[in-house]
């Protein structure tokens, strides 16, 4: 029996809560929950396993007649995201979903587990049909698990919102399959590597892969439903929708171009390459402008599958230029980012799940002054929001270094000098991007954090219980350790993408790239042990030669005592940006007086800020009201009056006729 | 035969131009009449015997007698004089026909060059779509019925020319048809007078929610 099997039986075990008895919720939580952390324990060990020693298959051949599962190194690199990310976030879920008693927790739990079983289906799927049913059920699942808190009215208009957008994706991805099937031998991916699929028709096969595959990992303009299906989901669920799900959307995305389209077009490349980056940009753009805390990390996820997606493109383009001993550093930098993305994201909406299970919201404007209140939360959240602005010793900044290494070597080997602008230009909006990037973390993890209590929310906070810490450690273990260490993780993923044939780019010091024409070196040990050294000295220093310069004092204030409504709020704090960029933000700001007696003196007043999403507004809007004008135009066809259905039939009997007489 | 077909469009003509209700039923009962007519007469022609009489009694019956019969009784208790005139301009249908006869003619030259039942295929298919026209053009629920019985008789006179009779089970079965669909047809005007006091079927727009 294949061990892979085997753990989706023990998914499907878990899946059965839904129908344990109501007295046993509890009971079926956790053993449900428990299913779900064996079971992505054992995926992750066992892809982690043949990731390291490529040898036998992943699974015994499984083949049923037409269909079949099939795994190879590109799904087991998800296998195990899926494995790893599904393990922490299980644990976490042990705790988290706790709050859920009488809610339908049987249901939440059960959906859990059959939504990491369908994402592993998804993975290991070996022919177009089971690759759409289990993507299909994955679909469904997330959208079950999104309407969770049904009886909120934003949840159910985000689900379905969910749920309509998913579908459009599916239906490209129909298309895309069904326009390369029908140029191959079969529906196996096997056979469809051989597809014939030539000319105009390749062009839709591809722009419909790109199209369904970018909307489920929320590239702009297709990103609108991650911004609010995000936050209306229970948090363990967001942070693997982010974590994982997500990141499905580009193994599904990866095969088509490795296997079945090609990469020799350049244009593909640049396309996937201008979405993604344009998408990395607006995404933290928009990021920064929110206060609902998942909010911000949804529209994060946005910008990190956007770089993920920007460097992919990078390869592609590499490729198209029949230069793969150095399209290795980009395919290598989007698989090794979606592994860390995968641990930050999991991580981040782990903290805010328990932020908002500590103050009962998500606005970090009313928060504040959380790091006393929870320490170890603010830890971790703390490595989370460094790996997530890209700073050093985490994991966020070897796949962002990757990234950037991967466009400085496209601008090297960039043939014309239009393309090399462009890359250059590229460079410059990432660069954008992570600076931006910065400011938005800073600005989450300060406003929740640090400084005082915005209001009385916050005094009622508490440390969370054992097994959310537990959910949140392991990940922000993983993520230090990767981002200090990240040799293992870089050589496993390079030699996925290029075989084992290619000098190694990490050694135990770090990361080493000379395709870009000088030789880049990253070694999170070596600035660690500087940073150390400079540390201890200063420490040092201070301890023989200072001591006497430090004293307490109140922050002077023009003579008053400084108040909790005198910081920087949230939305204060991304003015300047919002300022810089309001001809794409477009924000609509509104004062309203409540009490006016006097110019300078008591008179309270209302602030309204909005900031219309982009493509909401310019793109989807207008599609929107076309749409139903053209529909209640249609309506009058179709009146209920039964003369005019029959008047209906005689037209039809009339052109009938007519068409016989000519 | 010829003389058949020219009483027949001139019936059909007479009757889009009709707007007393009384005399749209006789005049839908003398155009039945003239396809029974039609009947016998092809049954003799083809000379098959009783079987060809048999539709032909089966129209006089149900097409001239019972069904005229019915719509003139429930006519009869229709008291309201607005209610048995019918209201539009009538021209337009008149017009109309006169066009579905040109393309029925140009329809059976291009179709069946040569037929020797060339005018009544021309007929038929003039009193298919007259027929169709009254149902929708018109808007008294006695008027509709009467369209209904015209466009049945043009295609049972198509499928006759056609065909040279039909198997008697098809026969009995589409006048078996016709006989249910104006029965519920009348009981259904007659509940309709009872509810809206009138057969006008636009105050059943009323009813859409």
């Amino acid at each position: 029996m294949d061990l892979l099997l085997c753990s989706l039986l023990i998914y499907l075990l878990g899946t059965m809560t839904i129908i344990w008895p109501h007295k046993l919720e509890m009971t079926a939580h956790y053993a449900g929950t428990a299913c779900a952390i064996i079971a992505s324990g054992m995926v992750a060990v066992i892809s982690i396993c043949y990731l390291v020693m490529p040898v036998g298959g992943l699974l015994v051949d499984t083949d049923w007649g037409s269909y079949s599962l099939a795994a190879d190194g590109w799904s087991s690199v998800f296998l195990a995201i899926t494995g790893i990310a599904g393990f922490f976030i299980s644990i976490y879920a042990l705790d988290y979903a706790k709050g859920y008693r009488g809610s339908r927790i049987r249901a939440l739990t059960g959906l859990w587990n059959l939504f990491l079983l369908s994402i592993v289906a998804v993975l290991i799927a070996g022919d177009a049909f089971t690759f759409i049913v289990a993507w299909e059920i994955m679909a469904l699942v997330s959208f079950l698990l999104v309407n969770h808190e049904a009886d909120r009215k934003e949840t159910v208009s985000a689900a379905y919102q969910y749920m309509v957008m998913t579908h459009l994706g599916t239906a490209a991805i129909l298309v895309a399959f069904y326009l390369l099937g029908s140029h191959s031998a079969s529906f196996s991916f096997v056979d469809m590597m051989q597809n014939t699929l030539d000319g105009s028709l390749k062009h839709i096969a591809f722009g419909c892969a790109f199209a369904g595959f970018a909307l489920k990992s929320g590239l702009m303009p297709l990103h609108t439903w991650l911004p609010n299906a995000h936050p209306a989901a229970p948090s363990h669920v967001s942070a693997l929708m982010s974590g994982v799900m997500l990141k499905v959307a580009l193994y599904g995305f990866g095969r088509f171009a490795f296997q079945f389209i090609g990469m020799d077009n350049i244009w593909y490349g640049l396309i996937v390459m201008i979405v993604g980056l344009l998408s990395a940009f607006l995404g933290v753009l928009y990021a920064t402008m929110e206060v609902d805390m998942k909010r911000i990390l949804a529209y994060s996820s946005v910008e990190n599958m956007g770089i993920i997606f920007g460097a992919f493109g990078c390869g592609m383009l590499l490729m198209a230029m029949h230069l793969m001993p150095l399209a290795i550093v980009a395919f290598t930098a989007a698989t090794v980012h979606a592994f860390s993305h995968s641990l930050m994201k999991g991580l981040m909406f782990m903290s805010a799940g328990a932020v908002m299970h500590a103050t009962g919201s998500k606005n970090i404007e009313k928060m504040g002054g959380l790091l006393k209140k929870m320490p170890y939360t603010a830890f971790f959240t703390l490595i989370g929001a460094m790996a997530l602005s890209s700073l050093p010793f985490t994991s966020g900044l070897v796949g962002e270094w990757l990234v950037l290494q991967s466009f400085i070597t496209l601008a090297q080997q960039a043939g014309t000098p239009e393309l090399r602008l462009l890359v250059v230009l590229s460079f410059i909006l990432l660069g954008l991007t992570g600076a931006t990037a910065l400011g938005c973390f800073v600005r989450l993890y300060a406003t929740a954090f640090l400084g005082r209590a915005r209001s009385h929310i916050v005094d009622k906070a508490h440390e969370q219980p054992f097994f959310m810490l537990l959910g949140m450690g392991i990940a922000a273990v993983l993520v230090v350790a990767v981002g200090i260490l990240p040799d293992s993780v870089v050589n496993t993923m390079q030699m996925l993408v290029a075989g084992p044939m290619t000098a190694p780019m990490g050694n135990p010091l770090g990361i080493m790239w000379g395709g870009s024409g000088h030789y880049a070196i990253y070694s999170p040990v070596i600035i660690l042990a500087v940073t150390l050294v400079i540390t201890l000295a200063v420490a040092i220093a201070v301890a023989c030669f200072g001591g006497g310069f430090q004293r307490r004092e109140v922050t002077w204030n023009c003579g008053t005592v400084p108040t909790e409504r005198q910081q920087y709020s949230a939305t204060g704090f991304s003015k300047p940006l919002r300022r810089a960029f309001d001809s794409i933000l477009n924000s609509q700001r509104r004062t309203e007086y409540i009490r006016k007696d006097h110019d300078y003196f008591g008179r309270k007043l209302q602030v309204h800020l909005e900031i219309p999403d982009l493509f909401t507004e310019k793109l989807y809007k207008p599609i929107q009201t076309w749409m139903i004008s053209s529909s209640s135009a249609f309506r009058h066809i179709q009146e209920g009056s039964v003369s005019l259905y029959i008047g209906y039939t005689m037209i039809a009997m009339i052109f009938v006729l007519i068409w016989g007489v000519m | 035969m010829d003389y058949l077909v020219v009483f027949l469009v001139l019936v059909v003509f007479l009757q889009t131009r009709i707007t007393d209700l009384r005399r749209a039923v006789i005049c839908m009962a003398s155009q039945s009449l003239i396809i029974a007519c039609a009947c016998f007469w092809l049954g003799l022609s083809y000379s098959s015997g009783f079987h060809a009489f048999v539709p032909g009694l089966l129209t006089l019956a149900v097409k001239v007698i019972f069904i005229p019969g019915a719509v003139l009784h429930l006519v009869g208790k229709l008291t309201n004089e607005r209610e048995i005139l019918s209201e539009s301009n009538v021209n337009y249908s008149t017009m109309a026909a006169a066009l579905f006869l040109v393309l029925g003619y140009a329809l059976v030259e291009r179709l069946l060059p040569g037929s020797a039942g060339r005018d009544i295929v021309a007929a038929s298919i003039l009193m298919i779509m007259t027929g169709l026209s009254m149902m929708v053009l018109r808007k008294r629920a006695i008027i509709q019925i009467v369209g209904l019985i015209t466009l049945e008789n043009g295609i049972y006179l198509l499928g006759l020319l056609l065909t040279q009779g039909l198997p008697l089970v098809v026969e009995l079965g589409v006048f078996l048809d016709v006989l249910i669909a104006v029965v519920v047809l009348v009981i259904l005007t007659s509940r309709m007078r009872l509810s809206f006091m009138t057969t006008d079927t636009s105050v059943m727009k009323k009813l859409k929610g």
